[in-house]
């Protein structure tokens, strides 16, 4: 995965609601159609870290089957944040994509 | 957040790893929601997560202060490192262990005995009295004085409070009731103890006018003898006790720290007079500088008494000799016999912690580069600089710390060792402990050696090419020898170091042989001895004195296993009495000192020292027989007068106006030095001085009453071949007094021995030293040629393959630690030359630059070498090319 990419994600995940940590794993790969896969352990240095700046804050509540897990929700700052990446996000797919166009005339040589 | 956060360690780190278990628990559902079974679901789920603890670690990292955190990391993991490499850790234990505790032993010895001050008040402001003399043959000075001086300085000094005693301390027979107990008593002069600053706790010490010829029988006892002796009893003061069959009245009694001071129970009055031993210089004064006085004046004043000239005479009459009196300060005198002792084992003993410095060096550099591979393949794994330089740091750590806690268990056990080996020689070692001081200072060398040259192969690591080293570098190629160097120079400095040590110690040897080899004329073997204070009331008339020799020699005679026995003041081996005489026929001559032995008829026999002319003294040698007397060879070659032959010559004893006829010669008998000047004296521990044999029993009451305040007589019996004559002396004399106390019997061999002691004492304390110096020095070249030819494995493969013989091969291998070890014993060699200072005032009949002595140790040191690297090179043989060639 593109590195930085998956703090975004994460807040991406978030904006829809509350999640714990296997929930948001599985949301990324989802709506990915499994192209992106999370090594779930990874996910949480990544989610600490973006805990510690703020942009989600963190609580101990019950899941769907009644587990004891610990949930993420998106705060203010990290709302604000999302919309700053999804800017930058953009701008960077842009310039990759106009890169990667192959130019006017250029014929594929194999 | 905040700073915190680095404290609050646990309760984060446990609720993270609640946070993935849970995590694990909900994923694990799912699966088994998906149709596995619990088991398979858990394993699928670890499988997806990934190591929890690995990402446990990595969210924690930035969470820490790196000193805090890493510090306990990297001291646990520098335990597992050191417990994989048990040879290593070992050794490098054991040598910090033994050096720390070697040198905290020593050096605690010499800080309580050399540089602490007596436990007395200002002892700066104490001094003994001391003659200083200069003559033209040279420079002494001296501690005793006679009553002549002691009065002029009592009398002529105002800025000094002085008081007089008798050095000698004697052990006496002390009643109480029905009880006998051997204490020790000393003569000492009213103001002795205000002049030390220590005045009795209860009542109080003689008067002047107490302390007078034939003034009243009072005594000072020490806390333990009032404790021990005495029943604690409160109103000891006023008290009276039987004292060498004397009533003596208790006036006062010590503190209890004094006696381990003093090592003395009982003190009397001195009583000094300027007839019998204060005719000699039989006293010493003690001095304290009264307030307001300086040394200086003190001195000057000393100075101006004027009995200068009655000092050089003293000294050596007639020839231009001059004397007169100064001050020593008390410590000085009291350490100034242990110095040149403590000043050998302390040079001995920082040559080894240098030589064990060195070697511990040496095998963390070695452990260093060959852990190369190691490092470079943590450092291509991530690792960085720093963190790898700070493990090797801990390893150095940790090493020093177990080193050191071993070194106080060291340093106690080779403390007592030491008080133990010299009991009989210092006895004032006895009171020396560990000094937390000294135990820091040389804990923290060691120390800060292994942290220095742990950082020595931990930057060579850091500036390690990462991919030469991988790949193989020091295996493929041929060796490169340049991180070698540090540890080359650190083996030929420690070899050089122990050269030096071993010839001192090589010295020493050589001297207890000498001494050892003498001749000591006469026959020591089944001789014991015992002996008995004759100070005491009732050996105040000669006739007792001759009553009991003769009657229990009778009793020793008659026993059926004693084949000979007899008296006599003092024995061969130990330091006799000084006593002048004159000739008659050369009534210019003034009165001269020789050393004068009495003995009862056939000592000389029971001995077994020859009659060389004339015949020996005979029990028919007695009050009203014509007055003899035998003379040694010694005797004979000091005071031979062409044309007069010594047999037949008559002398005349100072303090008498009779002549004895010297009626024989007899061999010479190995003596220690009695201190006084004769033609061709050598310095030496044992020596044959002139002497003269006189029959007891024609000696009187004054003479016996003299010599019995210093010295006792001594009853030495000869057992017959095959018997044991048992405590034979002890039950003789007892059949003629019961109440007089028998020191123990001994043999002579432990007499003779304890004349040598210091000596020897001297020789096993810097062999032992000079035999670990050896052993260490060994040590290090074995290490160095095994780790050169670890590295070398491929070098000499190329070579064997190329048609070398697996000879010659370890033969190269093993010829750079001959050259070593011979450049460093020359290096040593040189080294000696200075270093024999120490020990230069112990030999005897070696020179101190003895070719001989250094050459062998240089050869000894080479031939070590040899062993030390051939042994490892030898692995050369069992190398088979191919397989070192394919590596």
């Amino acid at each position: 995965m593109l590195a930085g990419t998956l703090d975004m994600l994460i807040l991406r995940t978030l904006r829809a609601g509350p999640a714990h940590g296997l929930e948001i794993a599985q949301a990324i790969e989802r709506r990915s159609d499994a192209v992106l896969l999370v090594e779930q352990g990874s996910l949480y240095p990544a989610l600490h870290r973006i805990e510690e700046r703020g942009w989600v804050a963190a609580y101990w509540g019950t899941s769907g089957n009644n587990r004891r897990a610990r949930f993420y929700r998106l705060t203010p700052k990290g709302r604000r944040q999302l919309a700053a990446e999804t800017g930058r996000w953009d701008t960077l797919v842009e310039a990759v994509t106009r890169v990667m166009r192959p130019d006017p005339g250029e014929s594929e040589v194999s | 957040m905040g700073w915190t956060r680095f404290f609050r360690r646990t309760a984060r780190e446990r609720e993270r790893a609640d946070e993935m278990r849970a995590h694990l628990d909900l994923y694990t559902d799912e699966f088994v929601g998906q149709g596995h079974t619990p088991d398979e679901a858990r394993r699928l789920a670890r499988l997806r997560f990934g190591n929890p603890r690995a990402k446990l670690e990595d969210v924690d990292d930035r969470n820490r202060l790196p000193v805090f955190d890493t510090l306990g990391r990297d001291l646990r993991y520098a335990v597992r490192v050191l417990f994989r490499a048990p040879a290593f850790t070992a050794t490098t234990v054991v040598t910090l262990a033994l050096v720390i505790g070697a040198c905290t032993a020593v050096f605690s010895l010499a800080n309580a005995i050399l540089f602490t001050p007596p436990p007395y008040p200002e002892p700066d402001r104490l001094a003994f009295l001391q003659a200083e003399f200069q003559s033209a043959r040279g420079a002494g000075t001296q501690l005793g004085h006679d009553a002549v001086t002691w009065e002029a300085v009592r009398d002529g000094v105002p800025s000094l409070d002085a008081a007089v005693y008798s050095g000698s301390v004697n052990g006496v027979n002390l009643i109480v009731g029905e009880q006998a107990a051997f204490v020790r008593q000393q003569r000492v002069g009213a103001g002795y103890f205000r002049v030390l600053g220590v005045p009795p706790v209860q009542g109080r010490e003689f008067s002047p006018d107490e302390d007078v010829p034939g003034g009243p029988a009072l005594a000072v006892v020490s806390h333990e003898t009032w404790v021990r002796d005495l029943g604690a009893v409160p109103d000891i003061v006023g008290r009276t006790l039987l004292l060498r069959g004397d009533t003596y009245q208790v006036v006062g009694v010590m503190p209890e720290w004094f006696s381990r001071e003093s090592k003395v129970d009982v003190w009397t009055p001195l009583r000094a007079s300027r007839r019998g031993e204060g005719g000699g210089t039989n006293f010493q004064v003690i001095a304290r500088l009264r307030p307001g006085a300086s040394w200086d004046q003190a001195n000057n004043e000393l100075r101006s008494l004027g009995i200068e000239p009655l000092l050089a005479r003293g000294f050596e009459p007639g020839d231009g000799t001059t004397a007169w009196l100064g001050t020593v300060p008390l410590h000085e005198v009291l350490a100034a016999r242990s110095r040149a002792p403590i000043a050998i084992l302390g040079a001995a003993v920082s040559a080894v912690l240098l030589i064990a410095c060195v070697n511990i060096a040496a095998l963390i550099l070695a452990r260093g580069s060959s852990r190369a591979k190691e490092i470079a393949t943590r450092m291509a794994l991530g690792s960085g600089r720093g963190a790898v330089v700070r493990q090797l740091m801990a390893e150095s750590v940790v090493l020093g710390l177990v080193g050191g806690v071993a070194g106080v268990a060291v340093a106690q056990a080779g403390l007592s060792a030491l008080q133990q080996l010299a009991a009989t020689t210092y006895g004032n070692w006895a009171d020396a402990g560990i000094d937390g001081r000294v135990l820091a200072v040389t804990a923290g060398l060691s120390v800060l050696t292994s942290l220095l040259f742990g950082l020595v192969p931990a930057f060579q690591a850091s500036r390690l090419d990462v991919q030469g080293t991988l790949s193989g570098g020091t295996s493929r190629s041929v060796a490169g020898s340049a991180r070698r160097w540090p540890r080359r120079l650190l083996v030929v400095s420690e070899v050089a170091l122990g050269v030096a040590l071993l010839v001192m110690s090589g010295l020493l040897v050589r001297t207890v042989v000498n001494v050892v080899g003498l001749d000591p004329g006469f026959d020591p073997d089944r001789l014991v001895t015992a002996s008995v204070s004759l100070q005491d009331a009732r050996y105040q008339a000669s006739e007792d004195v001759h009553r009991l020799f003769d009657e229990s020699l009778r009793v020793l005679n008659a026993d059926p296993a004693i084949e000979s026995a007899a008296v006599s003041l003092q024995l061969p081996y130990t330091r006799l009495l000084n006593w002048g005489f004159k000739f008659p026929d050369e009534p210019d001559r003034q009165n001269t000192i020789v050393n004068v032995v009495y003995v009862s008829g056939g000592f000389l026999e029971t001995l077994g020292i020859p009659v060389r002319q004339g015949r020996s003294i005979a029990s028919g040698d007695r009050t009203g027989a014509p007055p003899v007397a035998v003379v040694n060879e010694t005797f004979e070659r000091v005071f031979r007068r062409d044309g007069t032959p010594m047999l037949g010559r008559r002398l005349v004893l100072g303090g008498y106006a009779e002549a004895r006829e010297i009626v024989g010669i007899a061999g010479d008998v190995q003596q220690t030095d009695s201190g006084f000047a004769f033609e061709g004296r050598q310095p030496a521990p044992l020596m044959t001085t002139p002497t003269l044999f006189l029959p007891a029993a024609q000696l009187d009451a004054s003479f016996f009453n003299a010599v019995h305040t210093w010295f006792r007589p001594t009853w030495t019996v000869r057992a017959r071949p095959g018997a044991q004559a048992g405590p034979a002396i002890t039950r003789a004399i007892a059949s003629v007094d019961p109440l007089l106390p028998v020191s123990e019997q001994t043999t002579i061999d432990t007499v003779m021995r304890a004349a040598t002691a210091e000596e020897n004492l001297l020789m096993t304390l810097v062999s032992v030293l000079a035999a670990a110096a050896l052993l260490l020095a060994a040590l290090g070249i074995h290490g160095l040629i095994a780790q050169s030819v670890a590295e070398r494995r491929r070098e000499f493969g190329i070579r064997i393959a190329l048609g070398s013989t697996p000879g010659q091969a370890v033969g190269r291998a093993a010829m750079s630690g001959v050259m070593l070890a011979a450049v460093g014993s020359g290096l040593g060699a040189l080294l000696s030359l200075w270093a024999v200072g120490f020990v230069q005032s112990f030999l005897w009949g070696v020179d101190a630059h003895d070719p001989l002595t250094i050459v062998g140790v240089g050869l000894v040191f080479v031939l070590v070498a040899a062993g030390a690297s051939v042994l490892p090179a030898l692995r050369i043989l069992r190398l088979d090319p191919v397989h070192a060639l394919r590596q």
